[in-house]
């Protein structure tokens, strides 16, 4: 995992403004919730347009590049459009019926990144129910949010793996 | 899992060419004795993929992984040799290597300290002169090297029996698959960091059909295929083929399920991608000639090499290594393969589109998962039942054909077959494998693809 800088930092400056981390917060719960509601158009309405989604493999390293190197996730904005149209088919049967997820967000911290972008990381546990099994994800997020004149906004959306490798039954065939 | 209380249930396998069928006792997926079987049968006396030679590139390089259970270590010498250890100190069994990977000179017990050079000579034993006769105990007490280890165009295999026959006597038609892979580009292949570890609760032997079924594409990968019409390409199963190739081994070949990164364009892959791939056809063409050039670039080809490797060469390449856990559960390693040399901008796109197919976060391989996981779970439903004739799975597709002398196709189960007949064989359970009526002659002359 990167280790941002400033850690604990409750706001940054960025795009002539000042974000806070509660703000920051409510956006990631609000995300949660929209996920375990499995709002998937409203998912979507949460990225700017030509944003990615990446999660890396288990033995991933900091500074590798999914360009370079294999993953679970590497999605530009059309297959993340894609991912969202599949997930919303009666066809996507590995999410048919839907997985029951429930999210814990913890230990947000925001970094500066560009001018008109920043870095949040935070804690996260994915639990989901399926097929009389419960499998928990947990992880990292590694995220660079841009605020808009409507609120923030994903430009890259990053789910880093805590485990060693996915147990068993373990897919990532809904969004982590 | 097994809830079957039969030992040996009889038969494994009936082949019918009266009737035209062809079933597999579904207890081959659940059963602890026949799992525990093909741990002592199947898996120590075959050819396993343990990994490939771009895995550990350099001097000193290694990786741990587990193969049929048991942890080995495998490492690359300070001379460059590639070995295949135990990951298990010789002298009291402590796990030796507790890294994934690494480089080091020597591999020491944390238990006692004993260090093994990484060629599997004693470097040191602690307080030796304790030992009766030294010399002679430190050289009995080397790291275990698997009995064999083979290469093949990068692919490095190992046997725990000794006695095997030599590697490309058991890959057979197989190798030369592995060849055209290694024949698409100039500088060779090569494997990326960044292995899928996922775990699947199903049976190995479903992920081994699972590849050899040209049958599911269409109605289980229904959203993947209109996410290709969408941007452009059509696919189509018409005119594509399934081989049994011998020795359990399998082949699909498709030319309609999508193209191929840097040899058959298609809309996805943009503009700028369609010169750069007309380019390398050509060079292709010039190197290979004509006819081996169109079998290596604009065929995919799924192939399944007996019993643990499945290459897809498909979009891009992806090697998918399958580890038994249990009757129901499988560990599944994949790698992705990719051209030595390669343009940054094509690399990108080979990543992004390889990874969208394959994988547990792909838009395709989850529904696989979801097709084996439901049959293992579906077939508890015929369990010990009163009806033991219900309690088989169907393959018969393609047989009808196959009396005919017609090849046959993707979307029949004839691959399928070959690999369950080898199975038969490779457990010793002959007495497994009801035949009725006459065999026609099979497919395995193989295709002219040089």
């Amino acid at each position: 995992m990167t280790i941002l800088g400033n850690p604990g930092s409750h706001a940054v400056p960025c795009a002539g403004r000042t974000v806070t981390r509660q703000e920051v917060e409510d956006f990631l719960y609000s995300e949660a919730d929209i996920l375990d509601r499995w709002d998937y158009d409203g998912w979507l309405a949460l990225f700017e347009p030509g944003a990615r989604y990446e999660i890396p493999t288990t033995d991933h390293r900091a500074g590798w590049s999914p360009h370079e190197t294999g993953s679970f996730v590497d999605d530009d904005w059309d297959l993340l459009r894609a991912r969202v149209k599949r997930l919303k088919s009666r066809k996507a049967h590995a999410e048919n019926p839907h997985s029951r997820t429930h999210r814990l967000i913890s230990n947000v911290r925001l970094s500066e990144h560009t001018e008109d972008s920043f870095r949040v990381s935070a804690a996260f546990i994915v639990h989901r129910a399926r097929d009389g099994h419960f499998d928990a994800y947990v992880g990292w997020y590694e995220h660079v949010l841009v605020p808009t004149g409507d609120g923030l906004r994903f430009r890259l959306r990053r789910s880093l793996l805590g485990h060693e490798s996915l147990a068993a039954g373990a897919r990532l065939s809904f969004i982590l | 899992m097994g809830s079957n209380p039969r030992t040996v249930p009889a038969p494994m396998i009936v082949e019918d060419w009266d009737q035209l069928t062809f079933r597999v006792n579904r207890e081959a997926y659940r059963s602890a004795e026949i799992f525990a079987r093909e741990r002592g049968w199947v898996w120590m006396h075959t050819w396993l993929y343990l990994g490939h030679e771009t895995e550990i590139p350099n001097p000193n390089d290694f990786k741990v992984r587990t193969l049929g259970g048991r942890p080995l270590i495998f490492c690359r010498d300070s001379a460059g040799e590639v070995h295949a250890f135990l990951n298990s100190c010789p002298h009291r069994g402590t796990v030796l290597c507790r890294e994934t990977e690494g480089s080091t000179r020597l591999f020491q017990c944390f238990y006692h300290a004993w260090t093994f050079r990484n060629n599997g000579e004693v470097a040191a034993i602690p307080d030796a002169d304790a030992y009766e006769s030294s010399d002679e105990f430190r050289a009995s007490m080397g790291l275990r090297a698997v009995p064999r280890l083979e290469i093949h165009e990068g692919y490095v295999f190992v046997s725990f029996d000794p006695d095997v026959p030599p590697l490309l006597e058991h890959l057979g038609d197989a190798a030369d698959y592995m060849t055209m892979i290694e024949q698409q580009h100039v500088g060779g292949m090569t494997t990326l960091p960044g292995t899928q570890l996922y775990s699947v609760r199903g049976n190995w032997k479903l992920a081994v059909e699972n590849a050899m079924d040209g049958y599911h594409f269409a109605p289980t990968h229904n959203t993947f295929v209109g996410y290709l019409r969408e941007s452009g390409y059509a696919v189509t199963d018409d005119n594509q083929y399934a081989y049994d190739l011998g020795n359990g081994h399998g082949l699909l070949v498709l030319t309609g399920h999508g193209g191929r990164i840097s040899m058959v364009w298609e809309p996805r892959f943009g503009e700028d991608e369609k010169v750069r791939t007309e380019r390398h056809r050509a060079e292709m063409t010039e190197r290979l000639g004509e006819k081996r050039a169109h079998h290596v670039a604009d065929e995919s080809h799924i192939l399944f090499v007996f019993p643990n490797l499945l290459l897809f060469d498909i979009e891009g390449l992806s090697i998918r290594q399958l580890e038994p856990v249990a009757p129901d559960q499988t560990d599944v390693r994949a790698w992705q393969l990719v051209p030595r040399e390669e343009d940054p901008a094509t690399r990108a796109l080979r990543m992004k589109t390889v990874v969208s197919f394959v994988g547990p976060g792909g838009l395709a391989t989850p529904d696989d998962i979801e097709a084996y996981e439901a049959v293992q779970r579906g077939i508890q439903a015929t369990a010990g039942t009163t009806a033991p004739e219900l309690d088989y799975s169907d393959m018969s597709r393609g047989m009808a054909d196959e009396v005919k002398g017609v090849q046959g196709r993707s979307t029949d189960e004839g691959a399928m077959r070959g690999f369950w007949r080898h199975w038969v064989d490779a457990m010793g359970i002959d007495e497994g494998l009801e035949v009725n009526g006459d065999r026609p002659a099979s497919f395995l002359s193989g295709r002219d693809v040089r």
